[in-house]
């Protein structure tokens, strides 16, 4: 019915106010919303690009502000693909929670999920309190891929889940990560009744 | 946490997070709390292994690997399974809380009878080749299925009336013997004693019907179950009631419950008060508004091999019927393993369940735990059973019952739609639960 080859999920976590609901938005959507407080609202979006002339899915999940009170939910990181652990460039506090943020993925996240560490903001470098190295540092001892990106420059986000969904993509091709080899039982009911209401 | 909320919700067992997610997507201001650090409450599935032996207080085993890699175990506390054409499966699909969850249908469903374990027919072609029945017993039985599958309400033949006719007077009728009569009325009705046999058969034969139509939807039992555990059902609705605004706080101990001319005014945490006017949470945050009406007890047990006499199945269900076993209420044993992602490969998790009737409640289990074979690890809780003392209109405290002995999540769905409607003096609406932000869509 749908017309894609592959469907991956995307997850974002890190501490409120990094900017992971800008990264989503930007890269879906083309757009940055200013000023907007906590996430209300946002379950999660959905962007289609073609990876070697195949059409490739992401779905790209958002916290629904649960980061605010450390109160995410274990079935968020279950079946995730991909994590994107999102620190502020201008916060040294979300820095420093990172490690809490690994202890959650390690202990709910599949072992083949892969994760990619960003540093956002870097539009504001004058107000910078983590500097690139620190960042790459911390990414290179956890074996993830690091980037730094701006949500509101547009700088980095394409490449950041291009990159992504280029890499699931080999994965499945190379059989490393298995593909939607479960019954979707349930699911496809809710596929059709939501097609219904156009 | 120092703000007015609509709701103030206490505890996030799966009855609590329907209502939250609800009262959210209606548009209304929901804080909920949780005085654990983890979701879930008495509904929760715990993880890892260390932690199902943390919560009962036992020392784990140290220097063995064989149970594998502990954070690949997802152990409920209250064993159920869902019917597939249920109440529960409705909400979920209305509400999109699919989206969060993996189901899998549950293998077998068998049932206890003469000191052996048979699988349940539950059709008519099941039903001829079954072990259960004899030659003559399988001819009744067939013309019985027949009758319910064909029951309609509005043409009513057979001088049956749904509303006075007993559901004894309607086995009698299809000449059921006693034996088929047990099963049928413990393993496809669902009941946990025999009262219902004095009762209008309206209800006997709707439960045998959303047997049935749940089994015809995916073929192996009438049940589903959630991959990683049943833990991920309130989990899904608290992330529903998030997207909707809903603030989120684990780990928080309520230090009181603030009341003013007996009407809530807010709930107290840490030294500071959220206002509210309608508190809605689990017995145990109300220990003084809640009465016991019972005990359940319940045995989690880890194994290492399949259960004897069920093909082998990575999950299933096996109802002993009180009859069988000179009791007063079914003992049920549900069994799940990797295959729903609970446990790491080759292991299995029983739980075996009953409502408490004598003062040796371990015991009671006995004719379930039989059943299993070897168990390497078995942790046994009698838990009590409370009620609100009053429907909470009067002081807006909407205070849920707890987990009942049944083995599916009907009754868990009548307290919701009750207290639901005790709340907000409205029917839950299904229509407006549905999720269509626009967010979700294709951009491109």
């Amino acid at each position: 019915m749908e017309d894609y080859k592959y469907l991956f999920k995307v997850v974002l976590i890190g501490n409120a106010g990094v900017g992971k609901t800008c990264l989503v938005r930007r890269f879906t959507q083309g757009l940055f919303p200013p000023g907007q407080g906590a996430t209300i609202g946002v379950d999660f979006m959905i962007k289609t690009i073609e990876i070697g002339g195949e059409k490739v899915k992401l779905q790209i999940w958002d916290t629904a502000g649960q980061e605010r009170f450390r109160s995410i939910t274990q079935s968020y990181y279950h079946s995730a693909d991909a994590l994107v652990l999102v620190f502020d460039v201008t916060s040294k506090e979300s820095f420093n929670a990172l490690p809490s943020w690994l202890r959650e993925v390690e202990q709910y996240a599949s072992p083949k999920v892969i994760s990619v560490l960003v540093g956002n903001k870097i539009d504001l470098g004058k107000d910078r309190e983590v500097n690139e190295e620190d960042g790459q540092s911390f990414a290179d001892s956890h074996s993830m891929r690091f980037l730094e990106t701006s949500a509101k420059e547009s700088d980095n986000v394409d490449r950041l889940f291009l990159d992504i969904a280029v890499e699931l993509t080999n994965n499945v091709r190379n059989g490393e990560i298995r593909h939607d080899d479960h019954e979707d039982i349930i699911k496809d009911t809710t596929s059709v009744s939501t097609c219904c209401k156009g | 946490m120092d703000e007015s909320y609509d709701v103030i919700v206490l505890g996030t067992g799966l009855k609590e997070s329907v209502l939250s997610g609800l009262m959210s997507v209606n548009g209304k201001k929901v804080l909920h709390l949780d005085q654990n650090k983890y979701y879930g409450g008495e509904s929760a599935s715990l993880t890892p292994l260390k932690d199902v032996y943390t919560y009962f207080t036992k020392e784990m085993p140290g220097g063995d690997d064989s149970m594998g890699r502990g954070r690949d175990w997802n152990v409920d506390l209250i064993p159920k399974f869902l019917m597939a054409t249920g109440k529960l499966v409705n909400i979920l699909i209305n509400s999109g809380v699919t989206r969060y969850l993996e189901f899998k249908s549950v293998e077998g469903s068998y049932v206890f009878k003469d000191g052996k374990v048979h699988k349940v027919p539950a059709t008519e072609t099941e039903a001829l080749t079954s072990s259960l029945l004899s030659l003559g017993e399988k001819n009744s039985f067939r013309g019985f299925l027949k009758y319910i599958a064909e029951f309609n309400p509005e043409d009513l033949k057979d001088e049956v009336d749904p509303e006075t006719t007993t559901a004894q007077e309607l086995y009698d009728k299809f000449g059921l013997s006693k034996s088929t009569v047990d099963f049928t009325g413990h393993a496809l009705g669902l009941y946990r004693d025999d009262s219902y046999l004095a009762q209008p058969c309206g209800k006997t034969i709707r439960r045998i019907k959303l047997y049935s139509e749940s089994l015809a939807r995916y073929g192996k039992s009438p049940y589903l179950y959630p991959m990683y555990g049943l833990g991920e059902l309130p989990q899904g609705f608290a992330r529903l009631s998030a997207i909707y605004g809903g603030t989120y706080m684990l780990d928080k101990p309520i230090d009181e419950i603030t009341m003013e001319d007996g009407k809530v005014t807010g709930v107290k945490s840490g030294g500071e008060v959220a206002k509210c006017s309608m508190v809605i949470g689990d017995p145990k945050y109300f220990p003084d508004r809640v009465k016991k009406v019972g005990q359940v007890v319940r045995a989690i047990c880890l194994l290492n091999h399949s259960v004897p006499n069920t093909s082998d199945a990575a999950s299933c269900q096996i109802i002993i019927p009180q009859g069988q076993v000179n009791r007063k209420s079914d003992i049920y044993v549900l069994i799940v393993s990797h295959a729903h992602h609970v446990a790491t490969k080759g292991h299995y998790i029983a739980l075996v369940a009953t409502t408490v009737e004598t003062g040796e409640p371990e015991d009671e289990l006995k004719p379930g735990l039989d059943l299993l074979g070897p168990i390497v690890e078995k942790f046994v809780s009698v838990s009590d059973m409370y009620e609100p003392n009053d429907d909470g209109k009067e002081n807006q405290l909407f205070i849920s019952s707890s987990y009942d002995a049944t083995t599916h999540f009907e009754t868990v769905l009548d307290d919701i739609q009750d207290i639901y409607l005790r709340a907000t003096g409205e029917a839950i609406d299904f229509s407006k639960v549905q999720h269509d932000l626009e967010a979700n869509k294709d951009s491109q």
